[in-house]
């Protein structure tokens, strides 16, 4: 998969395509405007990450230029302004979705994630996993072939684990990414951990391995390594 | 004090002053001039009695006014005034009078003259004095008054009407002016001056306003870079426990700090009125939405929550607005309640009303709405969520209500 990351940020950037190298894309990157408008008259992209506030113009006239050239990717907006109408306006010109800064990577992959699967909806909509198996279009979960139920919570965290496996995830990204905004009237994060041990339990009952490794207290590891 | 009860109480305090000063003036001045009279007027009867002696031998006598008899053991001259009261039969009663006992030589007789004359009683003048003046400045009194009153609603209409327009001051009416002030150079001043102090207050608040919009934008990215560095060194296969954590602290700390500009920036917005946007908005499905969301708490805690909702209860306003407003109170209802507490929720007749049980407040309540106000300064929270609350029940002009009873905190919100 090939993706232009648009940021002026380096460090941000780096980080940006560092976790999405991880993840076996081809990741080109611009920090400005006009590095944006040569890379984008270029090459093709499945995906193009932007970011709105750029040096040397404002980033929605990229957005124009984008779907001219690169009518076929998948087009992410970031924002340091949380603002309704850039989101609004963003979305208007042509943009999938929408992502507000800070945002955690393992976030912002499985928005990537998402978009693919929408964009290229045929034969995406199943993710597999050793003996596990999962349908974004009907929404299960299968083990060896047997549905193992789950409440939608428990879907989405399955579906966060598969698109970030391999790596560290923490509770706050975890909690960030099924609660949003409502999480922050949690005391703690230990309805998480019921959900996990919820997950673990219906996947062993179907006889499915465990892959969800406990990090230190501080997250888990979707890995069978 | 208004100003012109003041200086109608100045008016009344001098004219009072002089008032007794004058009648005191004119009856001592009377007085004097009466005195002098009577006593030249006795003077003359005393010398016609002794003329008519002596030329014609003749005693007058008309008492009580003239009493003149020969005395035979007089052997000087002399006169003395006393002052009697004599009993008037008619009037019944004593009736003062001055009286001029001499004795004089004529024609080598001694005479006893005794003058009298009635005197006019003091009192009978005061009255009369104070009377008078009294009337007279009482009059004077009233002038001034009414000529003030016109005066000044003519000289300090501009003043009142500058006043008027300075109640109607709001920080968030940039185009505030205070209309011409006439001709009087001293309410031209008040008013430049006026507003000079205005337009800076106004322009200080929206640059503060700017600052905070600003400041809450910018701290977003440096966020992004610390939040995406951490993600990245925790997929480090060799990292320890102990740096974990370390991470993890941090992580926290970012996730706060980012939560709450986000939370400052949503202030801001709401005051600069950027959610104008009003639509139909079914609050009944945005309730029981938000109790959904915050399910997974509720369970948590162990709280035992009882809904009643009104289906369709239809309000207009901002969606985003109304829908910060129920999560604010139903998630600082589920975070601030005891653990196996209970929750009510009601949305009926017009009213928003969320109770859970909590522990005493120890603070006042005012003072809950206030931006940063921590009941409890150990918590993570920003101390934003109230006042965001009341913010949004400013613009919407809901009234927003606050009680305890017996360990249960209620907020109600009144369309």
């Amino acid at each position: 998969m090939k993706i232009l990351i648009i940021e002026d940020e380096i460090e941000l950037l780096s980080s940006m395509s560092d976790y999405l190298v991880s993840e076996g894309s081809l990741v080109e990157t611009a920090c400005s405007f006009f590095k944006a408008e040569d890379a984008l008259s270029v090459y093709n992209y499945d995906i193009i990450i932007l970011d709105l506030t750029l040096p040397g113009g404002n980033g929605l006239d990229l957005i124009k230029l984008i779907k001219e050239k690169n009518r076929h990717a998948g087009l992410l907006i970031v924002s340091a302004r949380n603002s309704l109408e850039d989101k609004v306006r963003g979305l208007d010109m042509g943009a999938d979705d929408y992502i507000s800064k800070p945002f955690h990577l393992a976030e912002l992959n499985s928005r990537i994630k998402s978009l693919v699967r929408r964009r290229h909806f045929s034969g995406l909509t199943e993710l597999v996993f050793n003996e596990l198996k999962i349908n974004t279009e009907t929404l299960e979960v299968t083990v060896n072939g047997t549905v193992a139920e789950m409440t939608k919570k428990e879907f989405d965290i399955m579906l966060y684990f598969f698109v970030n496996r391999n790596k560290v995830i923490t509770r706050d990204s975890l909690a960030e990414h099924i609660w949003g905004d409502s999480l922050s009237y949690a005391d703690n994060f230990d309805f998480i951990y019921s959900h996990i041990k919820n997950i673990r339990k219906k996947i062993e009952l179907k006889g499915g391995k465990n892959y969800i490794h406990n990090v230190y207290g501080i997250g888990y590891k979707f890995s069978d390594r | 004090m208004k100003l012109l009860e003041k200086t109608n109480r100045t008016y009344l305090l001098l004219s009072g002053t002089a008032f007794i000063m004058a009648s005191l003036i004119i009856y001592l001045a009377l007085s004097m001039i009466f005195d002098s009279q009577l006593k030249e007027k006795m003077y003359d009867s005393k010398m016609h009695v002794i003329q008519s002696i002596q030329r014609f031998g003749i005693i007058l006598n008309d008492p009580p006014f003239v009493e003149v008899k020969e005395n035979l053991k007089g052997n000087s001259e002399y006169e003395k005034n006393v002052d009697t009261l004599i009993f008037d039969s008619a009037e019944k009663e004593n009736i003062p009078y001055r009286q001029v006992i001499s004795s004089s030589l004529i024609n080598g007789k001694y005479y006893q003259i005794i003058i009298r004359n009635t005197l006019i009683e003091k009192s009978d003048i005061l009255i009369t004095i104070i009377t008078v003046l009294g009337f007279v400045f009482a009059l004077l009194l009233l002038s001034l008054n009414i000529l003030n009153r016109r005066i000044s609603l003519k000289i300090w209409k501009p003043f009142y009407l500058s006043l008027d327009n300075l109640k109607k001051f709001s920080l968030e009416n940039s185009d505030f002016v205070l209309t011409s002030s006439g001709d009087i150079e001293e309410f031209s001043q008040l008013n430049a001056t006026l507003e000079k102090l205005t337009k800076k207050i106004i322009s200080d608040y929206q640059s503060l306003k700017r600052f905070t919009e600003d400041a809450s934008h910018e701290i977003q990215t440096p966020l992004s870079v610390i939040q995406s560095k951490l993600e990245n060194i925790l997929q480090f296969p060799e990292i320890k426990k102990e740096q974990a954590e370390s991470i993890q602290a941090a992580f926290t700390a970012t996730t706060r700090l980012s939560k709450l500009t986000k939370a400052l920036l949503f202030l801001a917005k709401i005051e600069n009125n950027q959610f104008e946007d009003s639509e139909k908005i079914n609050f009944s499905i945005i309730v029981s939405n938000q109790i959904e969301l915050l399910k997974d708490f509720i369970a948590e805690k162990s709280l035992t929550v009882s809904v009643r909702l009104e289906d369709n209860f239809i309000l207009k306003s901002n969606y985003l607005l109304t829908e910060s407003l129920a999560t604010n109170l139903l998630g600082n209802a589920v975070r601030h309640s005891i653990p196996d507490g209970n929750i009510h929720i009601g949305l009926t007749n017009g009213s928003f009303r969320i109770s859970n049980t909590g522990a005493p407040l120890k603070v006042p309540t005012e003072k809950l709405f206030n931006r940063f106000y921590k009941v409890n300064m150990t918590s993570d929270s920003p101390g934003l969520g109230l006042s965001i609350v009341n913010k949004i029940c400013e613009v919407n002009n809901w009234k927003l209500d606050y009680k305890v009873e017996n360990d249960l905190h209620t907020v109600t919100v009144t369309f």
